[in-house]
């Protein structure tokens, strides 16, 4: 069975805290330089994290084995630069941002339907929460229940005053008749398009030469009112600077239920794919991503 | 009733895709959610509130409304022949 995604940011509140004082002050690329020197070499030697990117470099990208390694350190200091720079957005430091197909976002905005956004853990996907606020249309953001009380406190003071809610994917189904009074309601909704959490029902697409999993519910969700589909992915560029990618995604509306789902996962998938192939060192699925029963029959080699 | 809850496990069945089942095959007082019934999904309610309102014109206002009326298709079926409007 695969292990359900745990959904929360790593470390206590007080070390939050103690980052977002810090962050008041300091140049984030101090920090950097910490992380890369002193915590990442650490993890790297206890964290089965290490394995499972070394082997998305070797298998999935085809690198060699030196430059996968060294691959899978830039990966995790990126991470770590990722995660530094959340906490520094939450400390009142902001990034340059640049926005590719910006357009496709107002286009949908000014319709009076709702629609949805997909994203994946790639880049740094908080930080579009923050930058494409939008005030015809109120957007919410799925998030896991699970999340650290001093993350979500963070949040909800990021997002004070905007037209930004965060729906929390609870045990329970009360976040699906949230989402359902959102689209009805004609609100925008962003989703996490590559991790099961809730619902455990999945598709299994071939995503960068083998097959993964990935969850029905975004796609199924966004096919069941015919809404239209935005793939958002925010990547870093420089320690200061951000690129939003907004990648309109059709799919046939006419079409059985069945198909119009499969047409936009792959769909989907292939956009994934292709901002992957151009940041390859920006993947942060710190798990493994392609279905195990696949490896073991040789499939996914 | 009984061609309200054969009707609803007709559209279950389409809107889920459980081609696998005929509707002699769900038991009307079986849970639709877990081991030992239907075995459906917590995503499957959003489907299930939409064929409600798409079908019956019956909009649920909450969660909790929706935990005691997904219970079977037995309770699907006495919810909405007491509140439909189509």
């Amino acid at each position: 069975m695969k292990k359900e995604w745990a959904g929360t940011t790593y470390g206590s509140a007080w070390m939050h805290k103690w980052l977002v004082r810090m962050l008041r002050y300091m140049d984030v690329r101090i920090l950097y330089t910490f992380v890369a020197v002193f915590l990442i070499p650490v993890c790297l030697l206890v964290n089965p994290s290490a394995g499972i990117i070394y082997r998305y470099f070797r298998k999935r990208l085809g690198y060699g084995p030196l430059k996968s390694a060294l691959m899978t350190y830039r990966n995790h200091c990126l991470f770590g630069q990722v995660v530094i720079d959340k906490f520094a957005m939450y400390a009142g430091k902001r990034f340059s941002i640049e926005v590719e197909g910006y357009e496709h976002f107002q286009e949908l905005a000014g319709k009076e339907e709702s629609f949805v956004i997909l994203s994946s853990h790639i880049g740094n996907y908080e930080i579009a929460g923050y930058t494409l606020k939008e005030e015809r249309k109120a957007l919410n953001a799925l998030v896991f229940f699970g999340e650290k009380d001093s993350v979500m406190a963070n949040r909800a003071r990021l997002f004070a005053g905007t037209n930004t809610k965060m729906i929390a994917i609870r045990p329970d189904m009360g976040h699906l008749f949230e989402i359902d009074q959102a689209i009805l309601g004609g609100e925008i909704v962003s989703m996490p398009a590559d991790r099961l959490f809730g619902s455990q029902k999945n598709l299994q697409l071939p995503f960068l030469g083998a097959t993964a999993d990935f969850p029905y519910g975004p796609f199924g969700i966004a096919t069941l009112r015919s809404l239209d589909v935005l793939a958002i992915h925010v990547m870093k560029q420089k320690s200061r600077t951000y690129r939003i990618y907004v990648t309109p995604l059709q799919y046939n509306k006419e079409a059985p239920r069945k198909e119009q789902i499969i047409e936009l996962a792959d769909k989907y998938v292939a956009e994934v794919e292709r901002m992957v192939k151009r940041y390859p060192t920006q993947w942060y699925n710190y798990f493994e991503f392609w279905s195990v029963e696949h490896k073991k029959d040789g499939k996914n080699e | 009733m009984e061609e309200l809850i054969l009707e609803l496990k007709e559209e279950i069945i389409r809107v889920l895709n459980l081609e696998d089942l005929t509707p002699e095959d769900i038991d009307p007082n079986a849970p639709l959610f877990g081991a030992g019934g239907l075995g459906l999904d917590s995503i499957d309610v959003l489907e299930l509130i939409v064929l409600l309102e798409k079908r019956y014109g019956i909009r649920l206002a909450s969660a909790a409304e929706g935990k005691t009326i997904f219970t079977s298709v037995g309770s699907i079926a006495q919810f909405v022949s007491e509140n439909r409007k189509k």
